[in-house]
């Protein structure tokens, strides 16, 4: 899903960093955003609705609509939009039992 | 610590203020939400007829160099909860900042455009499609169709596949309490026409030249094809609706109903169309919850977007030293925030006593913001002028 | 189309918000009160316009009082109450 080469913005030469979400390790690029990093690596469902319990995920990209929030390193309700990867970052979905 | 200007949000209507009023000697903090600070401007990127590219994301960055070169401060990742009289900024984490004049200029929001299945992984807000690809550089979706026709939505859809996204279409969204405007095709064609006319790509001249013909225009609501018309390789579905959005757990197909010439949606011939990505696009408006908490007296004017702060020639709100700039006062592109951010820090400059002559500072600060307004090459709202007039008319009353 | 989520913070489906305006909620208020559409986490940023809507489009027009725009502080209450669970796992 990554857009290696883009034709006006060219390459893109980041640092690889490792994130854990839901107990699995992917590869994350520094800078970017936990919810971007997951994509990029065909991971859309982020949590599930406390009531319904329907899976979600990002909505508005820019930290207004909190569909995105996760559990980072223990703290609650992140909004991975707009919370930047960390090397060796823990993130876990909400509305499901703890892995 | 006390600062002469706190300004919340660092889009280019923040961060063009906080330099100008830096520039003219003022102590400036700008506390935005974000990580990284450029606001809608880190997804950007369009063509600007015999200019070359416009990459926000650039430009946000040169606008960030410049600001902390010269002294701005930048608290990011903090969100500003409240403003208290004196004035004190209340931050997420409860501290409070006292500064002797506040800059609201916390942009624009989406409205929603709900749609049956909208809830499901894979559907998205117009505006995560342009952040994810043109800031992130990560496809949204490998097959992506978008549902609502404005600007934003056309220029976007250009911005997908030029990052190598397959766009199956641009859909209207069904019928129901939300929608609207959003759903009817003469409206779309009529004000599409009049947004266009300096239009930033390819794809909304191809648009616009289509609908200035005033033959065309007449008959297109009746006559539009029912396969759409391509604009640069993306089909323009002005018949067809997405009356849902499929999926066990995600995104897997929407559902779509052709309308027929007399304007009626014909649910019986909808088909089911593969995509793993939708994109809703229910147009802007001003967020302005936070001028509204501290009681500014607020005005809805639909020209603009919705509620905005009422503003003087200014951009004071009614409460005095509290001052707005940007997309909180009415939907524009970047040049004309950056140009409000620029006249809001010269009125304060000139309240804070840092300027030789106000009154002519102030005369280039207001006719910037003209001159930027009648060039802008992205129009959101048709009739944005109308809109600004009625502000002016209002403040004179109140 | 009944089924569909207005308020995704909250689960609260448009069926919900018409039968609760059936039921004679009048305000935008008095119906974010009994469903709690609107009073999520994202304090209604996503949902707010869309309830108004519902308001007018299925309560008889003459019924509604019209609600103040303002937001009152804080703008985020809610943050307080998930940061309190901060530590304790998911519900
Ligand atoms: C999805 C989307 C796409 C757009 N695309 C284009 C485009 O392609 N071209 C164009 O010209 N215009 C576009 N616009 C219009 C855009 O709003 C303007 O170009 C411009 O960015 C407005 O500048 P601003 O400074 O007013 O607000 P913004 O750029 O929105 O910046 C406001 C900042 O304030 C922050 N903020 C908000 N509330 C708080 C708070 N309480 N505390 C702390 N920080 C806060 C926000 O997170 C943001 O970083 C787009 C708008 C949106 C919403
Ligand atoms: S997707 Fe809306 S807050 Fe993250
Ligand atoms: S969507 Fe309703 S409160 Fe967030």
């Amino acid at each position: 899903m990554r857009i290696a080469d883009h034709p006006i913005l060219g390459k893109q030469r980041k640092r690889e960093v490792t994130i854990t979400f839901n107990g699995t390790s992917y590869t994350a690029l520094e800078g970017e955003s936990i919810a971007a990093a997951l994509l990029a690596n065909n991971i859309r469902t982020l949590r599930y609705s406390e009531i319904a319990k329907s899976p979600r995920a990002l909505y508005c990209g820019i930290g207004h609509c909190f569909e995105c929030r996760v559990t980072v390193d223990g703290v609650r309700s992140k909004r991975a939009c707009i919370t930047t990867v960390k090397d060796g970052m823990f993130i876990s979905s909400q509305g499901v039992d703890s892995p | 610590m006390k600062f002469d200007l706190v300004v919340i949000g660092a889009g280019p209507a923040g961060i063009s203020a906080a330099i100008k009023a830096r520039k003219n000697g003022a102590h400036v903090l700008i506390v935005d939400e974000n990580p990284v600070a450029g606001g809608k401007l880190l997804g950007q990127l369009y063509e600007v007829p015999d200019k070359g590219w416009w990459i926000g994301q650039r430009i946000a960055e040169k606008l960030v160099d410049q600001a902390t070169s010269i002294g701005v401060q930048f608290l990011q990742e903090t969100e500003a909860w409240g403003i208290f009289p004196g004035w004190k900024v209340v931050l997420e984490n409860s501290e409070t900042i006292d500064t002797s004049y506040v800059l609201i200029a916390t942009g624009a929001a989406e409205k929603a455009l709900p749609i049956p299945g909208w809830t499901k992984p894979g559907v998205i807000a117009i505006g995560a499609a342009q952040v994810l690809t043109n800031y992130h550089r990560v496809k949204p979706g490998k097959r992506v169709a978008i549902i609502g026709v404005d600007p934003l939505s056309l220029s976007i859809a250009q911005e997908l596949q030029l990052a190598g996204v397959e766009v199956v279409g641009i859909y209207l969204p069904p019928i129901n309490p939300f929608s609207q405007e959003k759903a009817d095709p003469h409206y779309l064609l009529t004000n599409l026409a009049k947004m266009s006319h300096l239009a930033p790509n390819q794809l909304l001249k191809t648009a616009g030249k289509m609908l200035h013909n005033p033959f065309v225009k007449k008959l297109a609501a009746k006559w539009y094809p029912a396969n759409g018309l391509k604009i640069g390789n993306i089909p323009l579905y002005l018949r067809k609706r997405v009356m849902e959005i499929g999926g066990e757990t995600e995104v897997d197909h929407i559902r779509v109903a052709p309308i027929n010439r007399n304007g009626g949606t014909v649910l019986d011939d909808s088909i089911p169309v593969e995509v793993d990505c939708v994109c809703l696009s229910g147009g802007l408006y001003p967020l302005s919850e936070l001028a509204g908490s501290v009681g500014c007296k607020m005005v809805t004017i639909k020209e603009l977007g919705g509620t905005i702060p009422l503003y003087s020639p200014e951009m004071e709100t009614t409460q005095s030293g509290l001052f707005v700039a940007g997309n909180i006062t009415g939907i524009e592109g970047a040049k004309v925030a950056m140009a409000q951010g620029n006249l809001a820090a010269t009125a304060i400059s000139s309240r804070l006593g840092l300027l030789e002559n106000p009154s002519s500072a102030l005369e280039q600060a207001i006719s910037e913001v003209e001159k930027e307004r009648k060039n802008a090459i992205l129009t959101f709202m048709p009739q944005v002028e109308e809109g600004r007039e009625k502000v002016t008319t209002m403040w004179k009353t109140t | 189309m009944n089924d569909m989520i207005i308020c995704r913070c909250e689960d609260v489906t448009l069926g919900e918000l018409i039968s609760h305006i059936e039921n004679g909620s009048q305000t935008v208020k008095s119906l974010k009160l009994q469903t709690r559409a609107g009073m999520g986490i994202c304090q209604g940023r996503t949902c707010r316009v869309l309830v108004e809507q519902v308001m007018t489009y299925y309560a008889d027009e003459s019924n509604i009082i019209s609600s103040s725009v303002g937001t009152n502080f804080p703008i985020r209450p809610i943050r307080l109450a998930e940061l309190a669970q901060n530590g304790k796992g998911d519900p």
